[in-house]
């Protein structure tokens, strides 16, 4: 049969682009093997990682080898299928374990979900998006911990202790927060919002609340939010959770449910 | 030269860690430009290259060089997972990513001091995707590096899906030649 189609098909796949049922069928027409594809696939490959090395060489930062270095100091080639969790030699408090430890689960589960990948691609579209879909959200909360972790690493940033308020004194909240990069709120047995309502955070400094985003917690009353960095690297002086609308306010006018000491 | 990153790779199966070490001097600062220019943080960028990294220490022994050099394996893998960290967070609406024209607009150009040196004996594939006709460069940029597929292409450029098809194809034969020509 004509091959043509499956060249343009192969094209669109080398650089990431296939999608939907042609997805599928590709996939399918490669694992009955053809040359022809594999090569322009091998070929694609290596012209686009020529694209690659033709820029200019950066240096990453020093402390990405560093931890790579201790991730592989304690594996021998027959443990590799489970990675061991870092080691923390930096941590933090409390705060920082915690973080963590939810870090490794994360890590764990998101590489079991790689290895059951291969099997699953084959069924079918939608089976193959839900499972693209918890992957990547696996993988954006395992971000999130390591990202947070790293920003405890710099000696310029602060863990701030938020407490519950009024209608949500059981409420606890830690702010890692870094005056150029800012930071991560997590907070603990906060209840679920109203429908219709958020939890919208503050950042206070010498002028009005400036807010901060808009957060959910989760069942359990739990939440991660990344605190863009305030404009000018202004110091802030106290952090502020209160309920607002779901579409969030610009001044705060609901009632605070967190906030930080002086 | 892809020759000895191959023995690396070889002997990284065997579980020699002085041999990652080597790889990564070798390979880290060609796939954190790539993985840079896709996330766009730098915190960001050196999370998705710890990732690759360890994952190249991982699947080792899976390496087959006759399947491509290693370089094509590290910079696809940084590739796919610098996009899965974009799509991921675009899902999530965060609004600390900069808007995708900003971030292709903004993607990283020479700036080295002594780019303009490199730039010389790599100035046939540096200037490789500048020469194909801008319709083509479009698609590509859109598809490699800000994770866009087919049917997202066709909606942002308003053109039917056979056409950016088309286009896709005709612009990575002309890089495969172009690259070919210049080895």
């Amino acid at each position: 049969m004509n091959h043509e189609p499956y060249d343009t098909l192969a094209a669109t796949y080398a650089v990431g682009a296939l999608d939907g049922q042609e997805r599928v069928d590709f996939e399918r027409h490669l694992a009955g093997g053809c040359d022809v594809c594999e090569t322009t696939l091998r070929d694609s490959a290596e012209a686009l990682a020529a694209l690659a090395r033709a820029r200019p060489p950066m240096i990453p930062p020093p402390a990405v080898k560093e931890e790579l270095m201790r991730r592989i100091a304690t594996t021998t080639p027959a443990q590799r299928g489970a990675p061991r969790p870092r080691r923390l030699v930096w941590a933090a408090g409390t705060v920082a374990a915690a973080i963590a430890a939810a870090a490794f689960t994360g890590t764990y589960v998101a590489t079991k979900y790689e290895a059951k990948l291969g099997v699953m691609a084959r069924e079918s579209a939608e089976l193959r998006a839900r499972v693209e879909r918890e992957e990547a959200a696996l993988r954006e909360q395992v971000a999130v911990y390591r990202n947070a972790a790293d920003l405890l690493r710099d000696p310029q940033a602060q863990v701030v202790t938020l407490r519950g308020l009024g209608p949500s004194p059981e409420a606890t909240g830690r702010v890692i927060w870094h005056p150029v990069n800012g930071g991560y709120v997590f907070v603990a047995n906060l209840p679920a919002a109203p429908p219709g309502k958020a939890y919208e955070l503050w950042t206070i400094g010498d002028a009005a609340p400036q807010p901060a985003g808009l957060f959910q917690v989760d069942a359990s009353g739990r939440a991660a939010h990344r605190i863009a960095p305030v404009e000018g690297g202004k110091p802030v002086k106290v952090f502020a959770v209160t309920l607002e609308t779901e579409a969030g306010v610009p001044q705060p006018q609901g009632p605070m449910v967190l906030a930080s000491s002086k | 030269m892809a020759t000895i990153g191959a023995d690396l790779v070889r002997q990284m199966a065997a579980g020699d860690r002085e041999a990652f070490a080597v790889f990564y001097d070798r390979y880290a600062p060609v796939v954190f430009p790539l993985i840079l220019r896709i996330v766009r943080e730098r915190a960001d960028a050196s999370d998705v290259l710890q990732e690759v990294f360890w994952e190249a220490w991982r699947d080792a022994p899976a390496y087959d060089v006759t399947r491509g050099s290693p370089e094509a394996w590290m910079v696809t893998r940084a590739r796919t997972r610098a996009i899965d960290r974009i799509r991921a967070t675009r899902r999530r609406g965060e609004t600390f990513v900069a808007p995708l024209d900003e971030g292709i607009a903004a993607a990283p150009r020479a700036s080295a001091p002594d780019a303009a040196e490199r730039a010389a004996d790599r100035g046939t594939v540096m200037s490789a995707l500048d020469r194909l006709p801008d319709v083509q460069r479009e698609v590509i940029e859109l598809a490699y590096y800000a994770g866009l597929t087919q049917t997202e292409i066709a909606e942002r450029l308003k053109q039917p899906l056979g056409t950016v098809k088309t286009r896709i194809r005709l612009g990575l034969e002309r890089l495969r030649e172009v690259v070919k020509a210049s080895s």
